[in-house]
């Protein structure tokens, strides 16, 4: 048997290693770029608050931001009623082409992307979605739904039948099942979902960057590239911008950590 | 003695079966709920795979479309860079998988040996899948920095000068560099997804075991990973699906570059339909629509390959 | 109030082959207590989801109080169902629960209140209808799916299995309850069960399903003494009824090496001789055989002996008084009550005496 206090080594260099380049970041962005210049591994002496009002007003911080926030929220809200639907559906309903319906939509999740983006971009200039939020917001619904609908729909099915019926002979028509019954009982699932779904799109790069050039649109992965390219060597400012990126994140998983972990691991456990 | 009905006696003995009765679903019901998921779906990804396809054998220039055939498949097959970019996502797509889920098998066995404040690094190592590639890649760049990045330090302050080099400057490590970069990334969330897989197992299973005497390598070897296999798999193949599509640490760290060595299919695409002022669709779509092929194929493959022929029961 | 009738409903399962259901009929009549008694797939389910409204009929005529409800959506049926599982909505409290079929039928929120209040106040639930019913002991959780039903008021009441989730003890409890019930609201109630503890105790009459058919319907103890066929002879009693392979060679018929004076029919050769374990006994006086003894299983009311007859292959067995004294190994003398015992056909199995 291996000794416990070697396996105890192990395990804190891993998280040395893990959580090293976050804290080094965040020691960073208390300090100015002539401190950091001097010493990059040095503990922040005086901490300078004030970068953080800095970054957010030279640059464009809280429109990107807004943003973000703006796309995230109405594509998850989306995400969540019509995944709920659908998966709800699936689930609960024996119909002939339940399984290859389903199939259509799950088989989804292993699409690469360049398989649709490209032509999104065409379909948004032509309709006028290009360079807008409601075009990406669009387009972020249609991402995440597969993943959405898997994940809701291993849940619902788990749902004992019997509550179905149990409701149908309470005199509930078929929606109001769904909206009463399903969802209330779904909530975590739903939780976790949203979670998910709120993170991945806030983190979202690639479909950003095809389907977004005007400044006034960036969403903040966007603005942070752009802050970066900016700022070039001030790193102490980047540092700052990357922090104020993360915080959301960090806040989001404070407080939710299990039900992210569960929604991230939900597909791999078998 | 009374006489008991016989009900099932009243009819010919012999019947025709009735037609199978397909049970009355609520059809509106179903379709309504289905609407708005597929309306999504058909627009916005069947609708744009079955363009792209399309563009895929056509010219296609800004408000001109015009039908060449084979002609970008032809010029596909004798594009370099694309074979190099297919060349450096399958390494990655192979090398990554292996790398993260045998590191984390490790990790997870260790942590499963009862050592104390799991639950905080079960959190902790769960981080880094949380940031985005884009903060992820520049916090990168500057650990790969030749003068003060924290691996050249870090090297320099074990007296391995020699080893000292630009990480991602270098074409021939570039790859390497940024492979490790999702290596540390993905590692801990491969991890915790083993650590319930773990959990999970019975523990009569591994005491009984521990009763056989069995040493530490044999138990890994003989009971926990046929245990744990199905997880692997998926892990495995999880991972494989997701460094198919890298584009957006790629493209905060070295843009496919130095020399095409870390360029991957989506950011030799995005350059070709974006960047490059070529203007032309039509060609990226052969490399999206060939791609499309190869990551099915793949997936298909790798499903068939570690397809469970008995399942284990515990 | 209402009665109920079955009019050769039947039911198959796509992509399956054989009939769930078979051409059953059945008669339920205002205020009757029908159970539906048979082992597990034999269709009994399905029927009562057929009355339910849960599985659609795949032919037949279904009518409640003469109306012909075939097409008619659950919701319609004025029906109430207590599920095996209880199917409680796990997100809500016991009173959202009792009165969640009330909202949906125009009844005032007052009357919604008073209504689950009485219902809650009859089955001892008053001090629970802030829980939900993850907070509830088993017993609790089965009184709030009968209180649902009950809340509701209606027609007919259909029982899936209700008590089977239930321990030994609640279950006789709850058995007792049901039978008050029946009784205080005179409802028609059909009860499906495997359990026949359950159908003798509680059924006006019962209705015995096997392979999707009906096998016979009568009330629970006609049933007992004069079952249809060997099914219903051996899945009825505990233990079971004896059946033996019998001859008729002469005037009596041989069963092993006994001759029993049985008067021949005018069937096959071949019978099947039936007999209870309750109507064999170990006596002395003109006994019709000598046993050995393989087992004694004293249950304290009474005590089950395993006997070896004479040239018979299958053991039989025999519920003696709790007196009994027999020894395994010895050999006693043991008298069959013919005028109880039966005679089937082998190869219908259907009863010929």
């Amino acid at each position: 048997m291996i000794p416990k206090a070697f396996l105890f080594v192990v395990v804190i260099v891993y998280t040395a290693f893990a959580a090293g380049p976050f804290v080094w970041v965040a020691t960073m962005s208390l300090r100015t770029t002539s401190e950091i210049t001097q010493d990059h591994y040095a503990w922040p002496e005086t901490l300078h608050w004030e970068k953080f009002p800095q970054a957010w007003f030279n640059s464009n911080y809280s429109v990107y931001f807004e943003n973000s926030l703006l796309v995230v929220v109405s594509a998850v809200a989306v995400l969540t009623v019509v995944g709920a639907m659908a998966a709800h559906c699936f689930a609960r309903y024996r119909f002939r082409v339940n399984r290859i319906l389903y199939f259509i939509i799950f088989s989804a999740i292993i699409f690469p992307p360049q398989i649709t983006i490209i032509a999104l971009f065409q379909i948004l200039v032509q309709y006028g979605l290009y360079n807008s939020l409601v075009g990406l917001t669009l387009v972020y619904i249609a991402v995440q739904l597969p993943l959405t609908v898997y994940i809701l729909e291993s849940f619902f099915a788990r749902i004992p039948a019997d509550l179905f019926d149990a409701a149908r002979i309470d005199g509930y028509p078929e929606w109001q099942i769904f909206w009463k019954v399903s969802l209330p009982i779904a909530l975590p699932a739903i939780a976790t979902t949203i979670i998910l779904n709120t993170i991945l799109l806030w983190n979202e790069f690639l479909y950003a960057v095809v389907l977004i050039t005007d400044e006034a649109k960036r969403t903040l992965p966007l603005g942070i590239q752009r802050f970066m390219g900016d700022q070039l060597e001030d790193v102490g400012m980047i540092a700052t911008g990357l922090m104020i990126a993360i915080i959301p994140v960090v806040l989001i998983y404070v407080f939710f950590s299990e039900k992210l972990i569960q929604g991230m691991t939900a597909g791999a456990v078998k | 003695m009374p006489v008991a009905p016989r009900p099932g006696e009243a009819l010919p003995p012999a019947r025709a079966l009735p037609p199978a009765s397909l049970d009355r679903q609520p059809w509106g019901a179903i379709i309504a709920f289905l609407l708005p998921a597929f309306t999504i779906y058909i627009a916005l990804t069947a609708y744009p795979v079955f363009r792209t396809l399309w563009n895929s054998f056509h010219k296609v220039l800004p408000r001109n479309e015009a039908y060449v055939g084979l002609d970008n498949y032809a010029a596909l097959v004798q594009d370099e860079i694309f074979w190099r970019s297919v060349q450096n996502t399958f390494i990655w797509a192979c090398a990554s998988p292996l790398a993260e889920v045998s590191i984390a098998l490790l990790l997870a066995l260790a942590l499963y040996a009862k050592i104390p404040g799991r639950r905080f690094f079960r959190i902790a190592w769960f981080t880094p899948v949380l940031m985005s590639y884009v903060v992820v890649g520049i916090v990168w760049v500057w650990i790969y920095n030749y003068d003060w990045g924290a691996a050249n330090a870090i090297l320099r302050a074990l007296g391995l000068e020699r080893w000292v080099q630009a990480w991602i400057g270098d074409p021939r490590i570039a790859l390497p560099s940024l492979i490790f970069i999702t290596t540390w990334m993905w590692t801990g969330f491969n991890m915790v997804v083993l650590l319930a897989a773990l959990h999970a197992l019975p523990s009569e299973v591994i005491e009984a075991a521990e009763l056989d005497n069995c040493g530490w390598g044999a138990k890994l070897l003989h009971i926990i990973i046929p245990m744990v296999k199905p997880t692997l798999l998926n892990l495995l193949v999880l991972s494989f699906i997701g460094k198919m599509k890298i584009f957006d640490l790629v493209w905060i760290t070295t843009k496919g570059g130095p020399l095409w060595s870390t360029e991957t299919v989506s950011t030799y695409t995005y350059k070709r339909a974006f960047e490059w002022n070529t203007f032309d669709l039509g060609y990226p779509s052969t490399i999206a629509a060939v791609w499309f092929v190869f990551v099915l194929v793949a997936v298909l493959g790798l499903t068939w390959a570690f397809r469970q022929r008995d399942r284990l029961e515990y | 109030m209402a009665t109920v009738a079955l009019k050769a409903l039947t039911k198959r399962y796509p992509g399956s082959d054989l009939l769930a259901v078979d051409a059953v009929d059945l008669d339920i009549a205002h205020g009757e207590f029908m159970v539906l008694l048979g082992p597990s797939g034999c269709g009994k389910s399905t029927t009562l989801r057929m009355i339910a409204g849960l599985e659609s009929i795949g032919s037949g005529e279904l009518t409640i109080d003469g109306k012909r409800v075939n097409d008619i959506p659950a919701k319609d049926r004025d029906i109430a169902m207590v599920f095996q599982s209880y199917a409680l909505y796990p997100h809500m409290t016991v009173f959202d629960n009792l009165a969640f079929g009330l909202r949906r039928r125009s009844v005032s929120a007052s009357e919604i209140r008073d209504r689950v209040r009485d219902v809650a106040a009859t089955l001892g639930l008053a001090e629970l209808l802030k829980r939900k019913p993850h907070a509830l002991s088993g017993g609790q959780r089965q009184r709030v799916a009968l209180g649902r039903a009950i809340v509701r008021d209606p027609k007919v009441f259909l029982f899936d299995e209700p008590l089977s989730n239930l321990d030994a003890a609640l279950r006789v409890g709850m058995r007792g309850e049901l039978i008050k019930l029946h009784h205080r609201l005179g409802v028609t109630m059909i009860y499906v069960t495997h359990d026949q503890v359950e159908a003798m105790t509680m059924g006006d009459r019962i209705c015995i399903m096997n392979g999707g058919k009906v096998v016979q319907i009568g009330a629970p103890l006609d049933v007992y003494r004069e079952p249809a066929d060997m099914f219903v002879a051996a899945f009825l009693g505990s233990p079971p009824a004896n059946l033996l392979t019998g001859r008729f060679n002469g005037s009596g018929l041989e069963v092993g090496d006994m001759r029993l004076p049985v008067a021949r029919r005018d069937s096959a050769d071949e019978v099947i001789f039936a007999i209870r374990p309750e109507d064999i006994r170990i006596d002395g006086s003109a006994p019709h055989a000598q046993g050995e003894v393989l087992a004694v299983e004293p249950l304290g009311a009474e005590t089950i002996v395993r006997f070896r007859l004479p040239g018979v292959a299958s053991d039989v067995l025999v519920r003696g008084p709790r007196t009994v004294a027999a020894k395994v190994g010895e050999r006693v003398p043991v008298v069959f009550d013919l005028d109880a015992a039966h005679l089937f056909d082998p190869v219908t199995t259907r009863r010929i005496l």
